[in-house]
C-alpha cells in the first residue's frame, strides 16, 4: 500500500526575496522520474516538511502548464515557515502533494475573469493568472485587483510590473498604508470595485487572502450581483495531514485539505462555520 | 463452514484455540487491574483473562490507533533519507464489546476513501477481532440507542455470546472459519435453543439499560442551526476543554503530526491523539484561532457527533452508545453526549419554537 505520510525529496532550484518577511522558493522533485510526471492544478498545494522541524500546507504559485519545477510563496510565521527561510539554494525540503481540489479553468473559459488578491493571497491565484495569460483568448475581459498593507509587502513586484504592461488585462493595485514612493491608490481592496465595470452574469470571480478582506469582497461581488457559483474563494484552515484524515481543517462536515482549498459561495454560504 | 452460521462450543475447548493462537500474533484480552478494574493487554496465557467485566474505561482504539505512532524515521544530511515504520504486526483483540467492534468499523470506512491511510489499514488487516457481547450493560451504556449492541450481526471475525460454560459462536470472516477449525472438540451446530437463549440474554441486557440518548431531534436541531445560542454559551462555560470525551471516544480519530528528534541528526515524524476540545487545535501561526472560545469547540464536537450532514457521510450518528464520555466528563453530567441530547432537546429550541410547536 502506498505510503500516505513519506514525502519526496525536492531541491530548492532559487529563492526570490519579495517582502522582508516572504520568500519564494522555486523546487524540482530529486526523483527525475517523479519530477517528471508531477503535475497540478491551480489552487491545488503541497505539504513541506523540514525535517526535525514539521510540515506546512502551501499553495502552489507556479504556472501548472509549465512542467520541471513548482515554485511556493512562503511567509515566516512559524516554526516551519522560519525554518524554510533559513534554507539555501540547492537544500532540499520534503514534499507531498499536490493536494486538495482546484480553481475551476476550462469551466471558466469563455467568461471575463475578475481575481481579487489580498496581501499573500496572491501566490495560488498566480497559478490561476499564468494560465489564463497562456491561453488567453479563451477568456474574455481579464481584471486583477490586488491590495497590501504597504508597498513593500507586495509579493511578485516584478510579475505586476509586467502585467501592468499588457494591454489585455486590467490591473490595479492598491496599499492600506502608502510611502514615499508610492503614487497609487491608497485604500483597502475593495475601494478599487468602483473603479471597475463587469458584468457579473459573465464573470467569474476569484478572491483569496486575509479571511476578514475576503468577507468584505464576497458582501460587495454580492451586492454587485455575483451569482453564489460565480464567486470562487478559497478556505484556510490550521492542517496537519493535508488528506482528510487528522481533522484539523474541518469546517461543518467538509474537510479543507481534500474538498477544498477552493469553494464556490454556494458551498461556503451553508457552512456551519465560516 | 460459513460467514454466518452459527456455532456452540464448550468454553474451554475454545480458550485452548485462543491460547494456541499466541503462537502467531499478540493476542490483547481483558485482564483485572491493579485496581479491580479491567484492563485490556497482551497476554501470555489465557489463564491471565478475567470474564468478570463489562468494558474498559480506556477504549479499543489505542490498539489500532495508538496514542503516538511513529510513521518515518529521518536522518539529515545533504539528502535525508528516510525509512517507513509501519506497523504490521498480527494481533488478535479477544473480547472486546460490540460498541468498540462498531468504532473499528467505523475507522475501517474513514480510514479507507479517496486516501487510504495505510498506517491504520495495514494494522487493521493484521488484527482479528473475537469479539464478546454484553449480557449485562455498566449503567453508564446506551448501546440499544446506537445500534452499537450488546450483539452485532456482522464487522467482527468471530462473535461470541456467554452461555456459562458454552460459547454460542457468530461467524464474521473468513479470518473467524479459519479459527473456528482448529478446534479439535467441543464444536455444534447452533440449535433453536440456543439461539432463542441468545435472544433472552440480549433481551434482558437490553431491559437493563436506561435509553437516554434519544438523539432524532437533536440531530434535527443541530443540523438545522436551531440551537439557542444561550445554550452554547451555558455548556462553553461548564467545559474545562480537558479533550476527556474525545480521547475515550471509540468515534473520535483527530491526531497531530508532530517530528521529534532522537539525536542531533536522526529523528522521527509521528503522530498522536489530538482533540477538537483543545484550544491549540485549530490555531494557525499567525495566531489566529477560529474556535478560540470553548464553545465554539463544543458546537464542533456535537456538530461532528449529530449533525445529518456526518450521518449522511458515514452512515450512522458519531456514538456506538459506549457511555465513555458519560465517565471521563469533568463537567459531571452536563457535557456528556446523552447529556448535550437530551439539553438539546428541551432546552436547546428557541423559546417561539417551543412555544408554536
Amino acid at each position: 500500500m502506498e505510503n500516505l505520510y513519506l514525502p519526496q525529496l525536492a531541491v530548492i532550484d532559487q529563492i526570490v526575496d519579495e517582502t522582508p518577511d516572504t520568500k519564494t522558493f522555486t523546487l524540482h522533485f530529486v526523483d527525475e522520474k517523479y519530477n517528471k510526471s508531477f503535475s497540478y492544478k491551480a489552487g491545488q498545494f503541497v505539504e513541506v516538511s523540514v525535517f526535525g522541524k514539521g510540515e506546512a500546507p502551501f499553495g502552489l504559485c507556479s504556472n501548472p502548464l509549465r512542467k520541471g519545477n513548482f515554485r511556493i510563496t512562503v511567509r515566516a510565521t512559524g516554526t516551519v515557515t522560519n525554518a524554510m527561510h533559513e534554507a539555501k539554494v540547492g537544500d532540499v525540503f520534503g514534499v507531498r502533494g499536490p493536494l486538495g481540489n482546484s480553481f475551476p479553468f476550462e469551466e471558466v473559459m469563455g467568461y471575463d475573469i475578475l481575481i481579487v488578491a489580498g496581501g499573500i493571497g496572491l501566490p495560488p491565484l498566480r497559478s490561476l493568472i499564468e494560465p489564463i495569460f497562456d491561453k488567453r483568448k479563451k477568456f474574455g475581459n481579464f481584471i486583477i485587483l490586488y491590495g497590501a498593507r504597504t508597498p513593500a509587502d507586495r509579493v511578485y513586484k516584478d510579475a505586476l510590473e509586467q502585467w501592468a504592461s499588457r494591454d489585455d488585462v486590467q490591473l490595479l493595485q492598491t496599499v492600506d498604508r502608502g510611502d514615499e514612493s508610492w503614487t497609487g491608490h491608497v485604500g483597502v481592496v475593495t475601494t478599487l470595485f468602483e473603479k471597475i465595470k463587469v458584468d457579473p452574469a459573465r464573470t467569474f470571480a476569484f478572491t483569496c487572502g486575509p479571511p476578514i478582506m475576503i468577507r468584505f469582497v464576497i458582501q460587495d461581488l454580492l451586492a454587485m450581483g455575483f451569482a453564489d457559483d460565480h464567486i470562487i474563494s478559497t478556505l484556510e484552515r490550521y492542517m496537519k495531514c493535508g488528506v482528510g484524515k487528522c481533522g484539523h481543517c474541518a469546517i461543518g462536515h467538509k474537510y479543507i485539505c481534500v474538498d477544498g482549498p477552493v469553494f464556490s459561495w454556494r458551498q461556503i454560504k451553508v457552512l456551519p462555520e465560516r | 463452514m460459513k460467514v454466518g452460521q452459527k456455532y456452540t462450543i464448550d468454553k474451554q475447548a475454545f480458550l485452548a484455540v485462543l491460547d494456541s493462537l499466541r503462537r502467531d500474533a499478540k493476542l490483547i484480552g481483558p485482564t483485572s487491574g491493579p485496581d479491580g478494574d479491567v484492563v485490556f493487554r497482551e497476554i501470555a496465557s489465557v489463564k491471565e483473562l478475567t470474564f468478570d467485566y463489562v468494558n474498559e474505561f480506556d477504549p479499543v482504539k489505542r490498539f489500532l490507533i495508538p496514542h503516538r505512532q511513529d510513521l518515518f524515521r529521518f536522518e539529515l544530511g545533504k539528502r535525508p533519507t528516510f525509512e517507513p515504520l509501519v506497523d504490521t504486526s498480527p494481533q488478535i483483540l479477544f473480547g472486546i464489546r460490540s460498541c468498540d467492534v462498531k468504532g473499528i468499523l467505523h475507522w475501517d470506512k474513514f480510514f479507507s476513501g479517496a486516501y487510504l491511510d495505510n498506517y491504520y489499514l495495514e494494522k487493521r488487516a493484521n488484527t482479528t477481532i473475537i469479539s464478546v457481547a454484553c449480557n449485562q450493560p455498566l449503567d453508564t451504556c446506551f448501546c440499544i440507542c446506537c445500534d452499537g449492541g450488546p450483539w452485532l450481526e456482522s464487522g467482527f471475525d468471530l462473535q461470541l455470546t456467554d452461555f456459562g460454560d458454552r460459547y454460542l459462536v457468530d461467524v464474521g470472516s473468513a479470518k473467524g472459519i479459519a479459527i473456528l477449525k482448529k478446534a479439535k472438540k467441543g464444536l455444534q451446530e447452533a440449535t433453536r435453543q440456543d439461539l432463542d437463549l441468545r435472544k433472552e440474554l440480549m433481551a434482558k441486557c437490553d431491559s437493563q439499560m436506561v435509553p437516554t440518548a434519544y438523539v432524532a431531534k437533536a440531530i434535527i436541531q443541530i443540523t438545522n442551526n436551531r440551537v439557542r445560542e444561550e445554550l452554547w454559551d451555558e455548556m462553553g462555560f461548564e467545559c474545562f476543554s480537558c479533550g476527556g470525551c474525545t480521547h475515550v471516544c471509540p468515534i473520535c480519530t483527530c491526531y497531530d503530526v508532530a517530528d521529534y528528534m532522537e539525536s542531533s541528526t536522526c529523528g522521527v515524524r509521528f503522530r498522536c491523539w489530538d482533540s477538537c476540545q483543545y484550544s491549540g487545535f485549530t490555531r494557525e501561526a499567525s495566531g489566529h484561532n477560529p474556535r478560540e472560545k470553548t464553545k465554539e469547540r463544543i458546537k464542533r464536537r456535537f456538530y461532528h457527533k449529530l449533525s445529518y450532514a456526518y450521518v449522511k457521510l458515514d452512515g450512522h450518528h458519531g456514538c456506538v452508545g459506549c457511555g465513555r464520555c458519560i465517565t471521563a466528563c469533568e463537567a459531571i453530567g452536563l457535557l456528556d453526549l446523552p447529556a448535550v441530547v437530551k439539553r438539546l432537546r428541551r432546552q436547546g429550541q428557541p423559546e417561539a419554537e417551543q412555544m408554536g410547536a
